[in-house]
């Protein structure tokens, strides 16, 4: 057998083998020792098996005939395509259709449909099939037009594509009818955002390559020489559809938008700002912005920004306002039962606030982006045609970072509140803290180098520490140190400071694995002696009265934490970009170099006369700062905690996090600890909640096999990965495969 | 007296195990972290075998009980070694090809961690006291030096981890692929020069710790109980027996669990609560690394950089 042919065979086998896999990890779950085969079998030896050998079977011919594939992928039409069809399979299959259905999920719509007589024949058919039957027939025209280079398809592609989405929308409106009461899903919206991608793509392919090229260059122009656009863009579209057909207020049983809330009001004394608002002046405000902002970035005019960033904040401060007086008016005149300031309102003024904003952090970034770009973004119209261009052009566009970082700026303010309880619990409880815990890690694991598998421990410091000093031990403190949770952060971070102090002074001179273990230790002991020290801490009761909420009262200023989780949020999006800030300064400064230099080679650092010891020391302590933060956070938002919240499992996960995120880089950080305490999460509702781990541990194997530096590597690392002139390194592949001993 | 036998048999499955980070760490220099689920995978393999074998185990005749336990340990150990195999094949491989930097190895096992043991407990149940069916009469107790009672269980986990010690310093020391291993862990470049195919070593080496730790997942199963979560505690002692041993070093992986099951069973004997075992188990592992920063025994295998 030949070395080619006994790759593809090995290549089949793998294929084979992971499709297995899948079945598995699909299969039903098994619970007894009675039946020990029961799972395998059910899951491997049953027609539904084939399915998977046929996936990965796919799989095989994909990998196989890829190089044959690859000329085609960097035709026009193809990433629309991609991306369309994969919105619009999302929203059929992870997105609610109709709120008043079952759990609202896709499928049970589409079965409900199944059952019911006298629906709409359209709809009965979009539900029983024609969904997923018009996707595959537009994506196939697509291909067949990519494929062929035939415009006809692309032409037809495209009709289809909007006849696809006329369907859609029809199918639901009559379900939604059907069913009667009141709708606030988005997978129809989401579907009908897909198929409009599908259109482009058809729109592409049905043009010739020239003029493909000759659109291309234009967007890239547009776009790419004009920093801020891109946001101004999107803050025009969103802001129009909130202002104009998104709900304002929604008591039970009422959807009202901006125009239904204004008559809703009308006459109940509501503040004039808020009236005026409602009127007019959100409209106008909006427009101005959106114009300053918009010429200011089209044409570059700094003082044009400036202005457009000022409307765009001023706008936010009255939309705000707006949304308190129109909710706590309508709590007063009990309006459908509404409950009281800051509840009841719908999407459509956080979706304002969010759009304001976006166009002024555009206009923000028109003002500040360099007045000459250092780098010429020559669009070679070859380029473009192929596709290469079509991303980096973006990329690379001046204020392009900076967009970004508005953008997640945007929905980490105006998210949250739009989002539902259990949302807004899993965003404070898990994913806030946990992105402050893993953007302290990152500085021991990330920039230090240090591996540090205790970091746990240093959080149940600051959480109990937090409790002591409430008062909630069965330890007092004494009676003039007892003081709120947010008092006691300060302290907290003190006490973390010194724990990091005396656990690093005798350990640090370890290297990386003694380390990880001794760090591993120290944790350990801490839980064990929090779970044992019955006398100081409760045991494993925890503490045995609730830490309370925070309070600030500064006569007229007073602020009662714990009414909901926004509230705690906020704070914690403020303590996260102190955090940040903070250690953006530090990576680049001289600790932070001491830093690198000493995780890339601790000797030649200490060559060059850094003080290695007391850098890592730093570095120490200062991680375990900052997870004594997240500690008093914890504390004061739960209430009640034991000893089980602070396992070692939950120290190997923000290794985890930030590893996964790229290490040493703080928006990776960031975004590893924010997308892997999401996932889970989300799972919940699509797979069996005990099956969570397992596919959570599949996407950390997945992503590290093919994307070993993380989501977003950090800079540094990234040369180090790829190299400077792509070579290869030095490490065990010395000998291929099969030419050894 | 009696908590030191406990101690040595409870050490020489520790031993048993940390064999398997310390072969491993010798040739890669990383912590394979998912080789608690090795060891668990043993449990679980040589569980079918032997339910297979003697059903309940009410009627099994006295003279095929040696046989069963040699068809569990090699069962474990096969099951244990395939998983090593596969687990070198998907979560270290690829990512040596790419030149990872160390982290993500470690990232990498860990899904790869999660994922087996969350399979495992998909696959045959997520009780976490599964036991063996009982078929000798495990505690008979053989003969009491000292007063203190050795029970027929202890012995043969005693004396199959002793074997298998036996087995491996020998194999390490003479064979081929012994030499290979060892060449590698002190300088892999130069091995690959010499003429070692390294991916083959290192594939060996994960198989031959999977082994050792399949082993003791049947042992561990037997004498206490098993699930698919048995890995985790089990895994980090043997890890801290290895770098108590001194990490990379076979000899120093057999002593630091045996030093490691000792002390922790000793514990009672000096008036501490048993409640606090683990914290004396990390701080005798503190202290040795305090006055030997490379363990015991040192980095004899491993290069000292």
């Amino acid at each position: 057998m030949n070395r080619s042919s006994s790759e593809t065979l090995n290549r089949l086998l793998l294929c084979l083998a992971g499709a297995l896999v899948l079945a598995l990890m699909w299969g039903p779950q098994e619970g007894n020792f009675g039946n020990y085969w029961f799972a395998i079998k059910e899951s491997l030896f049953g027609p539904r098996v084939l399915v998977f050998l046929a996936l990965g079977v796919l799989a095989f011919l994909a990998m196989t005939f890829w190089p044959r594939v690859v000329p085609f992928l960097t035709r026009p039409g193809v990433w629309p395509m991609v991306a369309g069809a994969l919105t619009v399979v999302a929203s059929q299959t992870l997105m609610h259709w109709a709120d008043q259905v079952g759990d609202a999920k896709f499928g049970t719509v589409a079965s409900a449909a199944a059952n019911t007589n006298g629906l709409a024949p359209l709809a009965s058919a979009f539900f029983g099939g024609l969904c997923w039957a018009m996707l595959v027939i537009v994506v196939l025209l697509l291909a067949a037009g990519i494929v062929s280079g035939l415009r006809n398809f692309g032409w037809a592609a495209a009709v289809l594509s909007v006849v696809s989405a006329v369907i859609a929308y029809v199918s639901h409106s009559a379900v939604v009818d059907f069913v009667g009461g009141v709708d606030h899903s988005l997978g129809v919206y989401v579907c009908i955002v897909g198929y409009l991608v599908l259109l482009t793509a058809g729109l592409v392919v049905a043009m010739s390559h020239a003029q493909v090229a000759n659109t291309r260059r234009a967007v890239n122009q547009a776009l790419g020489w004009r920093p801020g656009l891109p946001l101004v863009l999107i803050g025009a579209v969103l802001g129009a559809i909130s202002l104009a057909t998104s709900t304002w207020f929604s008591p039970a049983n009422r959807n009202a938008t901006l125009a239904d809330t204004r008559n809703l009001f009308r006459g109940t004394g509501l503040a004039p700002i808020a009236v005026q608002y409602l009127a007019w002046l959100g409209w106008t405000i909006f427009a101005i912005s959106l114009v300053l902002s918009g010429v200011a970035s089209y044409r570059r005019i700094r003082p044009l920004g400036w202005a457009g960033a000022a409307l765009g904040a001023i706008g936010v401060l009255l939309t705000v306002l707006t949304l308190y007086r129109i909710s706590s008016i309508g709590a007063d005149l009990h309006v459908d039962s509404a409950d009281g300031p800051w509840q009841n309102l719908g999407a459509g003024g956080w979706m304002t606030c969010a759009a304001l904003f976006l166009i002024g952090a555009g206009g923000y970034v028109a003002a500040t982006a360099p007045r000459h770009s250092e780098r010429t973004v020559e669009v070679d119209s070859d380029a473009v045609a192929s596709g290469r261009s079509a991303s980096g052009a973006f990329l690379t566009a001046p204020g392009a970072v900076r967009s970004g970082l508005m953008v997640a700026i945007a929905v980490a303010l105006f998210y949250p509140p739009t989002a539902n309880g259990f949302w807004q619990s899993v965003l404070v409880s898990e994913i806030g803290i946990y992105v402050l815990l893993a953007v302290g890690l990152n500085v021991v694991v990330g920039w230090a180098g240090l591996l540090d598998l205790g970091f746990i421990a240093f959080y149940a410091i600051g959480s109990y520490t937090t409790a002591y000093l409430v008062g909630s031990l069965p330890v007092k403190p004494p009676s003039w140190l007892e003081m709120s949770p947010l008092l006691a952060i300060p302290f907290a971070v003190v006490i973390c400071l010194l724990a990091g102090l005396a656990l690093g002074a005798p350990t640090l001179r370890l290297r990386g694995d003694y380390l990880a273990i001794v760090t591993l230790g120290f944790g350990e002991i801490i839980r064990i002696v929090a779970v044992n020290a019955d006398g100081v801490t409760n045991g494993s009761q925890g503490p045995q009265s609730q830490v309370p909420h925070p309070v600030i009262n500064l006569g007229p200023v007073k602020i009662t934490w714990g009414l909901n989780q926004l509230q705690y949020w906020y704070l914690l999006l403020v303590f996260v970009l102190v955090v940040v800030l903070a250690f953006r300064r530090l990576e680049n400064s001289r600790i932070g170099r001491s830093w690198a230099a000493i995780r890339e080679d601790e000797v030649a650092a200490q060559a060059t006369g850094i003080n290695t010891f007391r850098v890592k020391l730093l570095a120490f302590a200062i991680g375990a700062s900052t997870s004594g933060v997240a500690g008093v956070f914890f504390a004061s938002q739960i209430g009640f905690f034991t000893p089980d919240n602070f396992l070692l499992n939950n120290s190997i996960l923000v290794v985890a996090y930030v590893v996964f995120g790229g290490m040493g880089s703080l928006p990776g950080a960031i975004a590893g600890a924010a997308l892997l305490t999401w996932l889970p999460e989300f799972l919940k509702d699509q797979v069996p909640a005990a099956d969570r781990q397992m596919w959570i541990g599949a996407v950390v194997l997945l992503m590290m096999i093919f994307r070993p530096g993380g989501l977003i590597p950090a800079r540094r690392r990234a040369v180090e990965l790829s190299g400077f002139d792509q070579r290869q390194r030095l490490e065990p592949v010395a000998v291929p495969a099969g030419e050894g001993l | 007296m009696n908590y030191l036998i406990l101690g040595i048999t409870r050490g020489s499955m520790y031993a048993l195990i940390a064999l398997g980070y310390t072969l491993v760490y010798g040739v890669l220099q990383l912590i394979n972290f998912a080789h608690s689920e090795v060891f668990m995978s043993g449990a679980f393999g040589s569980y079918a075998i032997v339910h297979l074998l003697v059903g309940d185990g009410k009627a099994t005749p006295s003279w095929a009980v040696p046989f069963i336990l040699i068809a569990g340990i090699l069962s474990g150990a096969i099951t244990a070694a395939v998983i090593a195999w596969l687990l070198e094949r998907v979560a270290y491989r690829p990512l040596r090809r790419r030149g990872a930097p160390k982290l993500a190895f470690l990232i990498s096992a860990i899904g790869a961690s999660f994922f087996l043991s969350q399979l495992a407990g998909k696959l045959f149940g997520r009780l976490t006291s599964n036991s063996f069916p009982e078929f000798f009469d495990q505690n008979a107790v053989i003969f009491r030096p000292f007063g203190a009672e050795v029970r027929v269980l202890q012995i043969v986990i005693v004396a199959s981890a002793v074997l298998m010690m036996i087995f491996l310093d020998r194999l390490v020391s003479v064979t081929k692929l012994g030499r290979s291993i060892r060449a590698i862990s002190e300088d892999a470049p130069t091995a690959a020069l010499m003429g070692i195919d390294i991916d083959k070593t290192i594939s060996r080496t994960f198989i031959i710790g999977g082994l050792l730790g399949g082993a003791a997942g049947f042992l561990f199963g037997l004498n206490f109980s098993f699930g698919n979560t048995m890995g985790f505690i089990p895994g980090v002692k043997a890890f801290a027996a290895a770098v108590l041993g001194g990490i990379g070093n076979i000899r120093g992986a057999m002593i630091g669990g045996l030093l490691l099951g000792i002390v922790e069973n000793l514990v009672p004997l000096v008036n501490i609560d048993t409640k606090w075992t683990d914290v004396v188990a990390f701080v005798v592992l503190v202290l040795v690394l305090m006055f030997r920063p490379t363990g015991i025994l040192g980095e004899r295998l491993g290069r000292a950089a």
